[in-house]
């Protein structure tokens, strides 16, 4: 493993905020985060392997949600604001929509979805709310969502 | 191109990820504490979002020992760093007053110019009491002095371009000259790891910006292209100018621009050049003249060259060197010109002694020797870090080298390090490179000797060795030895 190299060209997008899921690795990053999340919960938690697919789906809702469709602006402040109206998930790529990147981010919520439903054989509270977060989530990242604000939520002063 | 391993890629984002979850986790804790101190800004809107300086406040604050530090003597080959402590996490630094004379690998000192010079510091000595050391005007007023008119004339000279004209600092030489040259209706197109200079002369032009990937005239020749055939935002008229602007040397990267094709593919699509030759004035090149000289290329085919005396020359300011009509014009409507003071006198006389003596104009062959030494070094240093396995960016030729660390975790790890063996280097982190790539930036200059550079070279594999940052396999000994036999039959 030591000797595998990837090799990393500098991005040509100049957003520091979000050229850096633009390098080899962050993929593979988010699922192994995902994995020992899940790993961690069953640790503490002692609970079924479902019940932590589903406790792990929810709070990847909301950490997600609050991170890629809440929080607005970057952390820099020598950006000097250009970015301030926009979500990250409407800064990634440039604002461009249906890259790679972003298809991917729209699938990770659908799999997660599947497998915590799955591996808790679709029982009723859990069924309900894994259906809401990923329907949430999906239609956060519809192309035809981009920079619309629901009855003002979320909107500039 | 830059080798990460796959696993140090996964590592570097699960320690970003690590650290940006205990910002917040803080941050969360301050707002509940913050919920019942009063506020008596009432009707005042905040000076910064809490957002905005996340991490400068979480993550920078933490390691804020590595950058900054204070010294106290010249910046020579070795020099003073001051030592500071901290009482309360490194949120507030306290200086002592203890030094430690450590090694210098972060000042910008390509030729040794920065200490005490036996040709040049009596004449700068000797023109700050004619002179004195400000001239207490701006150029237009009353700051044009002989020691001005002289310098302009021995840069031009220097550079190989008709005129000049010279401004008290470097930064604004970019920043205030771009939107001389470019307004609305001209489009800028950059490199796209340009200095922050560059940057903001760009945005305060309001020519629109475009960037190209660094250092690939294919893509270059692509995004001209296209931007040619587009026109202007929503009129698509033509272009009223197109300048492409490129640096001869990147300070992050080492590397050295590829200014032939570059200028092939300006000339056809009849863009300008603007050559930021910040770093490679007076260090490269046989005599010194800078990347056009070392990569062959007729200092006519560049349109501006800009560059600044902080490097190699020992001094402050910058230059801007062009055809007799753009200084002319220059000199009518650049601020920086008409507002700002004039450069310092004996900053100026510091300038043209260090011209002459590169020129070897001083009656000595000191010129000759500082430049074939400051290649010897980097030449020498490059190669041997990189046969003890550190990966290492940068051309041959270059005096900058960095050292890829990419965990945040090694950057204050090499850094104190280094400095408890007495070797002073700068690390580089997030904002200044992308999030991956941190780097120790290492920069050598013709007043190091061989046994300066063998002493560093062992602490930095030591350390490299503590810190785990040998990413590529080290060329092993019996591999020299038995290439020093086949030699030597």
């Amino acid at each position: 493993m030591a000797n595998l190299y990837v090799k990393a060209a500098p991005p040509v997008d100049l957003n520091r905020n979000t050229e850096w899921f633009t390098y080899p690795g962050v993929w593979t990053t988010y699922i192994l985060i995902l994995f020992f999340a899940w790993l961690l919960v069953l640790s503490i938690f002692g609970c079924s392997p479902g019940m932590a697919w589903t406790i792990v789906n929810l709070a990847h809702f909301a950490v997600t949600y609050h991170f890629f469709h809440w929080k607005k602006g970057t952390p820099f402040a020598d950006d000097q604001g250009i970015y301030n109206a926009l979500t990250w998930w409407e800064q990634i790529d440039n604002g461009k929509q249906l890259t790679r990147n972003r298809k991917f981010l729209t699938v990770v919520p659908v799999v997660l979805y599947l497998i915590a439903s799955h591996t808790t054989d679709y029982q009723h509270p859990m069924l309900f709310l894994n259906t809401l977060a990923a329907i949430v989530l999906v239609i956060a990242k519809f192309p035809n969502m981009h920079k619309v604000r629901i009855f003002g939520i979320n909107a500039d002063k | 191109m830059i080798a990460i391993p796959y696993l140090t890629a996964l590592t570097t984002f699960f320690s970003y990820v690590l650290l940006f979850v205990f910002g917040q986790i803080r941050d969360s804790f301050r707002k509940i504490t913050d919920w019942y101190s009063s506020n008596n800004l009432q009707g005042y809107a905040p000076i910064c979002l809490g957002l905005e300086d996340f991490y400068i406040r979480r993550l920078y604050l933490r390691i804020q020992d590595c950058f900054g530090r204070p010294i106290s003597s010249a910046p020579d080959a070795w020099f003073d760093v001051v030592e500071r402590y901290s009482n309360d996490n490194n949120k507030t630094l306290i200086r002592t007053s203890k030094i430690s004379r450590c090694l210098n690998l972060g000042s910008y000192n390509y030729l040794g110019f920065a200490a005490s010079d036996e040709y040049c510091t009596p004449r700068v000595i000797e023109s700050m009491k004619k002179y004195s050391p400000s001239t207490c005007s701006s150029r237009v007023d009353a700051g044009t002095t002989s020691l001005h008119e002289e310098l302009e004339k021995y840069v031009a000279n220097f550079v190989g371009k008709p005129a000049a004209i010279v401004f008290g600092m470097g930064y604004v030489t970019n920043s205030a000259v771009l939107p001389v040259l470019m307004g609305k209706g001209g489009l800028i197109i950059s490199d796209s790891l340009n200095h922050n200079s560059i940057v903001n002369g760009a945005r305060g032009s309001g020519a629109t910006v475009r960037v190209f990937q660094h250092n690939t005239p294919s893509h270059l020749e692509e995004v001209l292209r296209e931007r040619i055939a587009e026109g202007q935002p929503r009129t698509h008229r033509p272009w009223k100018k197109i300048i492409v602007i490129v640096e001869g040397i990147y300070s992050m990267e080492g590397e050295l621009c590829k200014l032939p094709d570059i200028i092939a593919i300006c000339k056809k699509y009849k863009a300008y050049t603007y050559l930021d030759e910040a770093h490679s004035i007076g260090a490269v090149g046989k005599t010194g003249r800078g990347v056009c000289e070392l990569l062959g290329v007729d200092p006519v085919d560049v349109d501006i060259m800009m560059g600044t005396f902080t490097k190699s020359f020992g001094s402050c300011g910058g230059y801007i060197a062009g055809s007799k009509e753009l200084i002319q014009y220059l000199k009518y409507t650049c601020p920086a010109h008409l507002y700002a003071t004039s450069i310092s006198p004996p900053a100026a006389e510091q300038i043209i002694s260090a011209i002459k003596v590169i020129l070897g104009e001083d009656g000595t062959s000191r010129g000759a020797q500082k430049l074939a030494r400051i290649q010897e070094n980097s030449n020498f240093f490059r190669s041997e870090l990189q046969k003890m396995g550190f990966e290492v960016l940068g051309d041959n030729d270059s005096p900058v080298m960095p050292i890829m660390l990419y965990n945040p975790a090694k950057i204050p790890a090499f850094s104190r390090e280094c400095l408890k063996q007495n070797v002073a280097v700068v690390t580089v982190a997030f904002p200044a490179t992308p999030l991956l790539l941190a780097r120790a930036r290492i920069c050598l200059s013709a007043s190091h000797t061989k046994e300066d550079l063998i002493q560093a070279l062992e602490v930095i594999s030591q350390v490299g060795d503590l810190v785990g940052i040998k990413y590529f396999p080290a060329e092993p000994k019996k591999q020299q030895e038995e290439e020093k036999m086949l030699k030597l039959e």
